[in-house]
């Protein structure tokens, strides 16, 4: 797994736009803790959508704070549109957007007042201000509950709120932590539509991090699966499940069994009770040329089924032998961590 | 925009913030008065039937506890910042606060200077009280001005105090526990509620240093006596420890979200 991560993602852009994000060997260690995020390196390109994924207490967090300007890397550079972190932090911060995991919405304030208390705290122009936050609330299907406190909002409607704030400040790179966590399927689908938006409309950079992989497959460009504080493996979702083999056929047969293919066609994983496993490059090709191949022989196909491997898969791959060595501790503590920053 | 705008700006944005909970709902305002007068209504009148207190300048015990009741109650309103602080940590609200682009001194003053407007109310209602109750302050426009000037600096150094402790402590059971291990040795540990030199001699010794007495101090000097002769030394000892611990507060509030 190791050398997965030392395929090294550090490329960088050659031309002269500066990536939204640099980061080089970033790590963070806790005084008397473990080295949450051990010597990362990756770029986030403008205009893309980048996903952060990986298992509870992997890093993701801290790395978000130390981009944002939150938390003091130990070590390594980060880099937002060329403007160093460190050295410049507020100029940064006038670039950045942040939607923090718990829901940080002022419930004692109305939608309006929270678009427009954090407009003021981004400097945002007084004569484009109020233009923008009737805009933002209208796109949003907050409009005609503007002037009621947030407190009486639902969840999903306080999620699109502080996204709505993004649109009202126009940040270059917009970081969202979980955006959809604790939403039902609608009011997730509605967000996502909004992050989409967002992203093309005005080109907002976006990071993301999610533990739904559904969703990270549908809305990045490209991720990176971080574990252990490191960088597991990155690149677009495609190419990510490309690396975790190929499409598998589930065949299911009367009469005489095979127990293998051809070579060209694939290989077979399993044949048990009149089912015949497949694993193939090409699923939706293979299977005419699979079904010749059993009825020549005798055979009788019922069905034919197509699975693609999943960034579940790519997740598990990447992840799995170290949530069975070392997981349980961090997990657990994450964990209970996150319950704690949810509970009012 | 340079700096100092741009922290000044802000710092007044997140005031208004707060100006504007408290609009949509002053409950807690109104609830916060309810201690101020009932130590003027009960505390005050009893012990204003006690005639041989030592009281200096020959005012009435009632007369003599107002302007250290103003204090007290501002102290206590100024010292839950910090509570309030911790609060707006656990919902994630400071997180955003310290991610947007505006200097973090300002977050730190604009909540102190919310606690000056809070301050200033209970101002105004234990005024009003004193007015109905007939107790006889120097209700001069000058003087009314200088009084609020030190509540609200008295309660900015409070705020900034307890916001300073907050980043130390970070929870809010903590805070609490905290906030009456300060508020009740200070209180009667100054010149509130009763002259020092009825003090034994050993909490006279302490009192010296006590900053709520030099606030009382001030008070009374524009509510009763009209003698200013100490009002420099006191409002610059505040206006010191106001802006220390706004620096300190600025500097520590980061720890919060670590």
């Amino acid at each position: 797994m190791a050398s997965a991560s030392a395929r090294g993602e550090t490329t960088g852009e050659t031309n002269d736009v500066p990536p939204a994000v640099e980061v080089v060997g970033l790590t963070k260690v806790y005084p008397k803790g473990p080295t949450a995020v051990d010597s990362i390196s990756f770029d986030v390109k403008e205009g893309e959508i980048f996903g952060l994924l990986g298992p509870n207490g992997a890093g993701k967090t801290t790395t978000i704070k130390m981009i944002t300007t939150l938390s003091r890397p130990t070590a390594g550079t980060i880099k937002v549109f060329g403007t160093d972190v460190s050295s410049s932090p507020q100029q940064v911060r006038q670039m950045l957007g942040f939607v923090p995991q718990a829901i940080s919405v002022d419930g004692d304030l109305t939608g309006y007042e929270n678009l427009l208390i954090f407009a003021k705290l981004f400097f945002v122009d007084r004569q484009q201000r109020n233009k923008r936050i009737h805009g933002a609330l209208e796109l949003f299907g907050l409009a005609d509950r503007a002037n009621d406190l947030v407190k009486q909002y639902s969840g999903g409607m306080m999620r699109r709120l502080e996204i709505a704030q993004a649109l009202v400040n126009r940040p270059r790179l917009l970081f969202l932590d979980e955006p959809s966590i604790g939403l039902d399927p609608y009011s997730r689908m509605q967000v996502i539509d909004h992050i989409r938006q967002l992203n093309r409309t005005f080109g907002t950079t976006i990071l993301i991090t999610t533990h739904d992989m559904a969703e990270a497959d549908e809305l990045c460009d490209r991720l990176a699966i971080m574990n252990l504080g490191k960088i597991a493996v990155s690149g677009a979702p495609r190419e990510l499940k490309r690396t975790v083999g190929g499409d598998v056929l589930t065949v299911s047969v009367q009469g005489p069994i095979q127990d293998s293919v051809p070579p060209e066609l694939g290989t077979v994983v399993s044949s048990e009770k009149g089912l015949v496993k497949v694993l193939t490059v090409d699923g939706e090709r293979a299977i005419p040329r699979i079904t010749e191949y059993f009825e020549q022989r005798g055979a009788v196909v019922e069905s034919v089924s197509l699975s693609r491997p999943t960034l579940d898969d790519v997740f598990m791959k990447y992840t799995k032998a170290s949530l069975q060595q070392e997981g349980s501790f961090r997990e657990a503590r994450s964990a209970r961590r996150s319950i704690t920053r949810h509970g009012r | 925009m340079n700096n100092l705008e741009r922290s000044a700006l802000s710092a007044f944005t997140i005031a208004e913030m707060e100006a504007r909970k408290i609009r949509h709902d002053s409950t807690e305002l109104w609830m916060r008065t309810v201690q101020p007068a009932l130590w003027l209504l009960i505390f005050g009148e009893v012990f204003n039937n006690i005639r041989n207190l030592p009281i200096p300048g020959g005012f009435s015990y009632i007369q003599f506890i107002a302007p250290g009741v103003l204090a007290q109650s501002v102290l206590f309103v100024a010292i839950f910042y910090g509570i309030t602080i911790v609060w707006e940590r656990d919902v994630g609200l400071l997180t955003k606060l310290l991610s947007t682009p505006s200097p973090r001194i300002s977050v730190v003053v604009g909540k102190a200077l919310a606690a000056g407007v809070r301050g200033i109310f209970q101002g105004v209602m234990i005024f009003a009280l004193a007015l109905i109750i007939g107790v006889n302050l120097r209700f001069d426009p000058l003087d009314i001005l200088g009084v609020f000037i030190v509540v609200v600096l008295f309660a900015m150094c409070f705020a900034s105090l307890s916001m300073t402790l907050a980043s130390f402590l970070k929870t809010r059971d903590r805070m609490m526990g905290i906030g009456q291990a300060i508020t009740i040795p200070l209180f009667f540990g100054s010149n509130a509620i009763y002259p020092v030199s009825l003090m034994p001699v050993w909490l006279q010794s302490i009192a010296v240093y006590n900053p709520l007495s030099y606030v009382v101090d001030a008070m009374r000097a524009m509510l009763l006596t009209g003698d200013y002769s100490g009002l420099p030394l006191d409002i610059f000892a505040l206006v010191l420890s106001t802006v220390f611990f706004t620096l300190c507060a600025s500097v520590l509030l980061k720890r919060l979200i670590e």
